[in-house]
């Protein structure tokens, strides 16, 4: 067995997942590029990346749905290559697959106990929907629910055993901003119970709300990993001061005394910070009309950091 | 703790429950189907059908004196007259089989060999009737042949009383067209709700993810197939017994439910579903593989004698029929049903097991459980 694993007993371990140099080829086409991480229990981890980064295929090999064809990965100990493992990690996960629907013609509860019947032990369905905030639709038929509500069921469904540790792949893609922010309050609700959420995104704010770890994926390999505030920290770049509504008036202005002020798409200019800085611009604006300005610091975003790390926006490529 | 067997098999019977698309396939459809034609071809004409053989044939062609006797029955207008060919030896086997899928009822009538001659010679001829006297006809039938066949004695001149009539009871099952075609609409519904059963569970469910979140569960592929088998059981179960229903409350088709019956309706539901899944894993989308679903099934109902029998097909036709897994389950089911011919309905129901057998393994094997 490999040694870059630390030996843990099965199921005790607080390594809920541990990925070791795992790797994923169709063919010529590598989707997983030799990618190690670990996950700790009670841990939010958001796998951060845009469309075929290889985000689901990672997941799936985690949930013992594909074959890795190199390293290794152990899920709450077990190993996912090894098939008398992978009958006790499906015992113990929760499973939401990217664009998962629920059987049409069940209702809520009806839906939730069908998954729950595949299980030894499942838990009341009453309050998994009160979790999920479905109460008044419990008698709904999956069918007829809107794409914010069938997605609430998809989580409750995988949440259905009970399980150690939940994977969630891209539960908010595809829904309206308010939808989004329901199912966001969910998993919030998993993380103040202690639940150990695996979570795929293109949403560079979901990832930065939600996650307390957050790991960038491109091309299959992990192109940066931390906490947001360590991802933004180290690959952020500079803050930005800006000045709303200052409009091409105040860009001509401000450009002799801060050569490297921009106009912002609505009107508004940015001036990329440097320690210390802060005050003399201050200063100096106090002295031109913008001063009666509104006037913000901005904190750059994870955006910024995969924009620094490959010179892409995720967003253009996300759908 | 609920068997995960039951809770697929009840999963997919809420599903269909709860489409009235569904209930109108599975049962409004058939049953329309059987109101439909019986009425088109149950009533059948007002004439009597008779299967006529003239075997008194010089070179091919009717001698003068059994010439005359027909036309003399075809100017009564009662009849409508079949003609078995000359050199049918065994005509009544002939009649038989032609008659049940026809919707006929089972008279012949014989002029024999010599009869133009014996007639000549002023001796003493005889046509045969055949005829079951339970047939509701019977009595007018051959009080018309008999009086036909005294007119026209009468009208030879030189040799009245020359003529004979000879009845000869047959027993007959007279099988109508309805109860041919109830048979064939059971087959028909099993096939259909069998292939569109298993393309849409395994082809759509796997669209909607609903397949790969299952094989994240302890769920194995075994137990998800035997949950779609044991519904289409079930399934095919109530369709044979709504059918079988209505056939006999609004036709009085009288079936006989015996062990090939049960095993014929066993096999349906592995052998259907079993094509619907290779169907699913061939063409991905559930969308295409429903196309592909009816493009393999409306022919087969056609070719398989479902609606007629395959009698009337070309022979090309007739030897693509012998294909059809279809053809087996329609024979099987009329044998054991309708014929009572359990020699017949036994080779059909263990060919229809070996290829259930056979489709169902193929449908296991090549099904994708996980990915790749
Ligand atoms: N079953 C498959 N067969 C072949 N290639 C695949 C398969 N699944 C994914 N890929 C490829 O692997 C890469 C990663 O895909 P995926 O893991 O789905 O990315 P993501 O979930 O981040 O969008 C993509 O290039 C995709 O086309
Ligand atoms: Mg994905």
């Amino acid at each position: 067995m490999s040694d870059n694993l630390p030996a843990s007993l099965p199921g005790q371990s607080d390594r809920v997942v541990q990925v070791d140099k795992l790797s994923k080829k169709y063919g010529d086409n590598v989707a997983v590029n030799g990618i190690s991480f670990n996950l700790t229990k009670g841990e939010v981890f958001a796998f951060l990346g845009p469309n075929g980064a290889g985000k689901t295929t990672t997941v799936e090999i985690l949930e013992c749905l594909r074959n890795p064809t190199g390293g290794r990965a152990r899920v709450l100990g077990y190993d996912v290559s090894k098939r008398s493992d992978q009958a006790e990690i499906r015992k113990r996960i929760g499973v939401l697959p990217q664009d998962f629907n629920a059987i049409d013609r069940l209702t809520v509860r009806e839906n939730i106990n069908y998954f729950g019947a595949m299980f030894k032990h499942q838990l009341d369905a009453d309050k998994l929907i009160e979790l999920v905030d479905l109460k008044d639709k419990r008698d709904e038929q999956f069918k007829k629910l809107s794409g914010g509500l069938k997605q609430r069921v998809g989580l409750a469904v995988s949440l259905v055993n009970d399980p150690d540790v939940v994977f969630l792949d891209e539960p908010t893609t595809g829904l309206d901003p308010r939808a989004r922010r329901d199912v966001w309050g969910v998993i919030e609700r998993l993380k103040s119970q202690g639940k150990t959420v695996f979570l795929t995104t293109h949403y560079m704010d979901e990832a930065e709300y939600l996650a307390d770890i957050v790991s960038i994926i491109d091309h299959g390999q992990i192109i940066a990993s931390g906490t947001s505030d360590q991802l933004i920290d180290t690959h952020g770049g500079k803050k930005t001061l800006i000045i709303r509504d200052a409009g091409e008036e105040g860009l001509k202005q401000l450009l002799p005394g801060f050569p490297k002020a921009e106009l912002r798409n609505a009107g508004d200019i940015a001036i990329p910070l440097h320690n210390g800085e802060l005050t003399n611009i201050l200063m100096s604006l106090a002295q031109t009309p913008l001063h009666d300005k509104e006037i913000e610091v901005r904190r750059p975003t994870l955006d910024d950091v995969f924009l620094n790390l490959t010179g892409r926006r995720v967003s253009e490529e996300g759908n | 703790m609920r068997s995960r067997i039951y809770t697929i098999i009840s999963g997919h019977f809420k599903s269909w429950y709860r489409s009235k698309s569904n209930i109108f396939w599975t049962i409004a459809f058939p049953l329309l189907l059987i109101v439909l034609f019986g009425a088109i071809f149950g009533s059948g004409s007002t004439k009597f059908d008779l299967y006529l053989q003239n075997q008194d044939l010089n070179a091919n062609v009717p001698t003068y004196y059994s010439q005359g006797y027909i036309t003399v029955l075809n100017n009564t207008r009662a009849f409508n007259l079949h003609m078995v060919p000359a050199e049918q030896p065994d005509p009544l086997t002939y009649v038989k089989n032609d008659a049940q899928p026809h919707n006929r009822g089972q008279r012949l009538l014989v002029l024999p060999l010599g009869f133009n001659q014996t007639l000549k010679n002023g001796g003493n001829a005889t046509v045969q009737l055949y005829m079951d006297q339970s047939d509701q006809a019977s009595a007018s039938l051959a009080g018309i042949v008999r009086s036909v066949t005294i007119s026209y004695a009468a009208s030879i001149a030189g040799s009245p009383n020359h003529l004979f009539l000879q009845q000869v009871g047959i027993v007959t099952r007279n099988i109508r067209y309805i109860d041919f075609f109830i048979p064939g609409v059971i087959g028909m519904t099993l096939l259909t709700t069998g292939v569109f059963g298993a393309v849409n569970t395994n082809g759509r469910y796997r669209e909607l993810k609903i397949i790969k979140k299952l094989a994240t569960t302890p769920l194995s592929k075994i137990e998800w197939i035997l949950g779609m088998v044991g519904y289409q059981l079930i399934l095919a179960t109530i369709s044979l017994v709504v059918i079988l229903f209505f056939g006999y409350a609004i036709f009085g088709v009288t079936a006989t439910i015996d062990i090939y019956t049960v095993g014929l309706v066993v096999a349906a539901s592995l052998l259907f579903p079993g094509i619907g899944m290779v169907l699913a894993n061939f063409v991905k989308e559930a969308e295409s593989a429903d196309a592909a679903a009816n493009a393999i099934t409306f022919p087969m109902m056609f070719l398989a004698g479902t609606f007629w029998s395959r009698e009337s097909l070309p022979d090309i036709m007739k030897i693509i029929a012998k294909f059809m897994p279809l053809t087996y389950v329609n024979d099987g089911l009329r044998d054991a049903l309708i014929y009572a011919e359990p020699a017949q309905a036994l080779t059909n129901t263990l060919i229809a097991l070996g290829l259930a057998a056979f489709f169902i393994a193929l449908g296991s094997v090549l099904m994708n459980w996980k990915e790749e």
